[in-house]
């Protein structure tokens, strides 16, 4: 589904990716993770184009990310994405945030759009929150109204840019459920995360990266087991353990 | 001490000066800032494009109307508008454009610049990730402008918008070097027919007083309750 050939890409003359190729199957959940600086964000925000790339490519459902003239907008609006902080839209209330989107992209009428989305909000708990504005809420109902969002769009694929490390160790496990139920029922995930707890329930793969550089590529049991590199040994000790 | 002065000509005079003056003050000021915000929007949106030519031509003409006195901006167009309008339309006489026109072209034009530079630190306060928000989404540029950064950023200027627009409204005073009848040029005619100067001159500067620095204070009440949402 989502397949990366050889993308490198640079800010000036430094290079944050290099020749990274990996893949991402249909209902498969793939989580990249790496020290800080690696190029796990730049990574996954090549998928959607948010991150423009100068060498290889992406192929996302049979279509180029990186082809001159790519329809990025339709690409995107295919493609679920959450952030790091949310970014929900401040000035919008929660179920304005879920409709926009689909009003405005998919022409789904206002009713049509309130329907889902209230669907949507009872399913990551916050259905009496549809009213409410961002500012109101904890940073974890804000990250579930961010999924949410995404998947309002009825996406082929769920893309996630460090979900949890912006959030109050108590609200955590709250998004990562969340997560968790949307794998099981087999939604394409690509998830930059230190999670391991999560990596270790749900994941299928584990990406290792370090200084722009995909070192391990590995199943869950390999990547937990034995990680073949040392950096992702050294890593994995540095995080494990504490 | 008062004898001598005639106050009570501004009594007689009130209808004269505001159904008037003040009308046309009030009207110009509102539609110069509707115009220029509109204007210096777009402005802004030029500027920080990554079009470079687009940012050229924006940041050229901010520069340019900040750097010329107004009043040679208000000549200047009240003499020249009429050809270009006679260019326009492909007429050989200049096209009588009339002064109230006149006005409102020159102080959208003028007035955008500033406004631009004030909408432009607005765009500029809205995080990177709100629009990568909108574009994850699937909304094209003129999508996330209008329903994502824009609104958040007038909101954020709010205040800012509504000072520069208080100086507007004591700008348009000048517009007496084109002999229109503004709230200070209503007040002028009186005094100079009647030879009430002292009388006149002084209630005008009261009238601006009271209503700009009672805006001012709306303004700072406004910014605390903006303020409290964010």
């Amino acid at each position: 589904m989502i397949e990366f050939k050889k993308v490198s890409k640079w800010y000036g003359s430094f290079q944050v990716l290099k020749d990274c190729s990996t893949y991402v199957d249909k209902g498969q959940v793939v989580v990249v993770c790496g020290p800080s600086g690696s190029g796990k964000s730049t990574l996954i925000k090549c998928v959607n184009g948010l991150e423009p790339f100068q060498e290889g490519d992406v192929i996302v459902n049979s279509e180029s990310v990186g082809r001159a003239g790519a329809n990025l907008n339709r690409l995107r609006a295919k493609i679920g994405m959450v952030f790091q902080h949310f970014e929900l839209f401040p000035h919008m209330s929660v179920i304005q945030n879920l409709n926009l989107a689909q009003t405005k992209v998919l022409g789904r009428s206002r009713e049509e759009a309130t329907e889902k989305s209230t669907a949507l909000l009872k399913r990551v708990g916050l259905q009496a929150h549809a009213q409410k504005f961002p500012g109101q809420l904890s940073g974890g109902q804000q990250q579930r109204v961010a999924i949410a969002r995404g998947l309002a769009m009825d996406p082929i694929a769920m893309l996630f840019d460090e979900p949890t490390s912006a959030l109050d160790p108590e609200m955590i496990n709250e998004v990562l459920d969340v997560m968790v139920e949307l794998a099981h029922e087999g939604m394409t995930m690509m998830v930059v995360s230190h999670e391991m707890g999560f990596a270790r329930k749900v994941a299928h793969r584990v990406i290792f990266m370090d200084q722009g550089e995909i070192v391990e590529d590995a199943s869950k049991d390999e990547f937990f087991g034995s990680p073949r590199s040392e950096r992702a040994q050294v890593f994995l000790s540095k995080i494990l353990h504490h | 001490m008062f004898s001598g002065y005639d106050f009570d000509v501004i009594r007689r005079s009130l209808p004269y000066l505001f159904r008037e003056g003040m009308t046309f003050t009030v009207t110009l000021t509102l539609m110069a800032m509707t115009g220029g915000i509109i204007f210096g929007t777009l402005l802004a949106m030029m500027r920080l494009s990554r079009f470079k030519v687009l940012g050229l031509v924006a940041g050229g003409y901010v520069n340019l109307m900040r750097s010329i006195p107004l009043v040679l901006v208000i000549f200047w167009f009240f003499f020249l508008v009429p050809y270009i309008g006679a260019w326009i339309i492909g007429a050989d006489q200049p096209v009588a454009v009339g002064a109230f026109l006149s006005c409102v072209i020159t102080f959208t034009m003028f007035e955008a610049a500033y406004y631009s530079e004030i909408m432009r630190a607005g765009i500029q306060s809205i995080p990177r990730g709100q629009v990568a928000a909108g574009q994850a989404l699937g909304l094209n540029y003129w999508q996330s402008m209008g329903y994502i950064v824009l609104p958040q950023a007038f909101r954020n200027m709010l205040p800012v918008l509504l000072t520069q627009t208080i100086i507007l409204f004591q700008d348009t005073s000048l517009v007496y070097v084109i002999s229109v009848t503004d709230f200070l040029g209503a007040a002028a005619k009186i005094a100079n027919r009647d030879y009430r100067l002292v009388e006149m001159y002084t209630f005008v500067a009261v009238v601006y007083f009271i209503i700009c620095f009672s805006l001012s204070y709306l303004v700072k009440i406004l910014q605390r309750r903006i303020a409290i949402v964010r």
